[in-house]
């Protein structure tokens, strides 16, 4: 985990805002992000998990707020559970927080450790498959053209292979593997 | 002189909420408002999915299309509010972050494309409150919508977090009630108008799936209550989701009827356009409530 958030801390991948007329060196991010001490950083308001619609119909499932301390302080337990997987990304814990941490990144670099592990939950894995096969998150088929042209619409086709190969130029072999099993 | 944007069509409007499209074609049509296909746009890649994998290259995957939106130099125009969000995010990230958009543009270059920073994105609502302005469209009302009661859905991607996209205030945002307002209709307040429909992550799986049906049961009972006869959103993707959320809510015997459009749908209306060129016979919920009140 600290390897993983010490590749991106360094190279600042993005800003933590507490003390917004300064950037915090890579070093002292990677401690306040995983040291169980600098925890509080994180007030324990509640802000992300009141904000946020799925913990709100789904209150025995996901919450943010403990989310985000299990990332702190047993990331590999975090990696490996359902609950990382159930963000929505509508971002209102982000908007909201007061001390400008920012959980829907801090998710992403978890999951980000997650799929190098190898794990990711089917739907997600089906459907980014899908993105880097056809360049759409929602499958194409001819149907979708004659219904189009039923309201003379114009087609919209298959993506062109040219832009296909240049997102498996942007992706890279390793990018490719880890989706496409 | 008329506008002129490059349409960033997205996987949503396109496949599954072509009534959608045709509203907006219809519309933007009538205020000479000129949409350019665009052959290399791709999916805008989802943060919540393919950043999921690698934040850098999902993040050089999205910005390829910010990317081909500059070398056309015009205004890209999303049709969905969740691309015009992670659009906007990634431009903020790379806008932000000089050494992030360095090793993106390494990464793009490997496709020949380049990221410069001077893509400009808007989306349907944006560019009708701020390029076309809503003074303008009052003006070009012809068929006041008088009668209608109109609960307003802002959904999440096209104000939050403002930083991304600063359209509207992220705790109080009041611009697509302005432009309800404009149509003649009027504009109600209600307990779930900045809820969100979960549609981004509605198919991660069966407990996502059941958030995504009891956050549209909290909506659509909250506009019912209220007197709306539609829920008017900003996003295809809150389109969908309340109108399949509403047929999956008949299974558990909660019988709702609140058609769900999008903002372009009442204006097409205001605007003198016939139901069917807007679409209206695609519509998963009896759009009814709303015809009667014409």
């Amino acid at each position: 985990m600290n390897v993983k958030y010490n590749y991106y801390m360094n190279n600042n991948y993005y800003s933590y805002q507490t003390t917004p007329m300064q950037m915090i060196t890579a070093k002292e991010l990677l401690n306040n992000l995983i040291s169980e001490e600098k925890l509080g950083y994180c007030q324990n308001c509640g802000s992300c998990t009141a904000s946020c619609p799925m913990a709100k119909v789904m209150p025995d499932k996901y919450n943010p707020r403990k989310l985000l301390q299990r990332v702190h302080l047993d990331p590999e337990e975090t990696a490996n559970s359902e609950d990382l997987w159930l963000c929505a990304w509508c971002y209102r814990c982000t908007e909201r927080c007061p001390q400008g941490i920012q959980p829907t990144e801090i998710f992403l670099l978890t999951r980000n450790f997650a799929t190098d592990k190898g794990v990711i939950p089917p739907n997600p894995q089906m459907i980014i498959t899908e993105i880097l096969r056809s360049g759409r998150s929602m499958p194409y088929d001819e149907f979708i053209d004659e219904l189009r042209d039923d309201y003379n619409l114009p087609p919209i086709g298959e993506i062109s292979e040219r832009v296909l190969e240049e997102q498996r130029l942007i992706a890279g072999a390793r990018f490719m593997e880890k989706v496409i099993k | 002189m008329s506008l002129e944007y490059s349409l960033y069509p997205g996987c949503v409007a396109t496949t599954r909420e072509i009534g959608y499209e045709l509203a907006v074609r219809n519309v933007y049509d009538q205020l000479d408002i000129k949409l350019n296909k665009v052959d290399d746009f791709s999916c805008c890649q989802p943060a919540c999915l393919v950043h999921s994998i690698d934040y850098v290259k999902g993040l050089a995957l999205t910005s390829r299309n910010l990317a081909v939106a500059e070398e056309l130099d015009l205004p890209m125009m999303t049709l969905c509010s969740s691309c015009f969000g992670n659009l906007s995010r990634a431009k903020y990230m790379l806008d932000t972050n000089p050494r992030l958009k360095e090793d993106v543009n390494k990464l793009l270059g490997k496709a020949g494309r380049e990221y410069k920073g001077t893509v400009q994105i808007e989306h349907v609502v944006t560019t009708l409150y701020n390029d076309y302005g809503k003074e303008k469209l009052g003006s070009d009302i012809v068929n006041p919508l008088s009668e209608l009661n109109v609960a307003p859905f802002y959904g999440c991607h096209i104000f939050m977090p403002a930083k991304y996209s600063d359209f509207d205030d992220p705790e109080n945002p009041v611009k697509l009630d302005e432009l309800i307002v404009t149509t003649g209709a009027k504009s109600i307040d209600y307990h779930e108008k900045t809820s969100c429909c979960i549609g981004c992550g509605s198919f991660f799986g069966k407990v996502s799936e059941e958030a995504s049906v009891r956050l549209a049961e909290n909506i659509v009972r909250s506009a019912h209550e209220k007197g709306a006869d539609c829920i008017v959103t900003t996003c295809p993707f809150c389109i969908m989701q309340l109108e399949i959320g509403q047929i999956k809510l008949r299974e558990r015997d909660m019988r709702f009827n609140i058609p769900t459009l999008h903002y372009v749908d009442i204006l097409g209306l205001a605007l003198g356009i016939e139901p069917e060129d807007l679409g209206f016979d695609l519509r998963r919920i009896n759009i009814d409530p709303v015809i009667s009140k014409l």
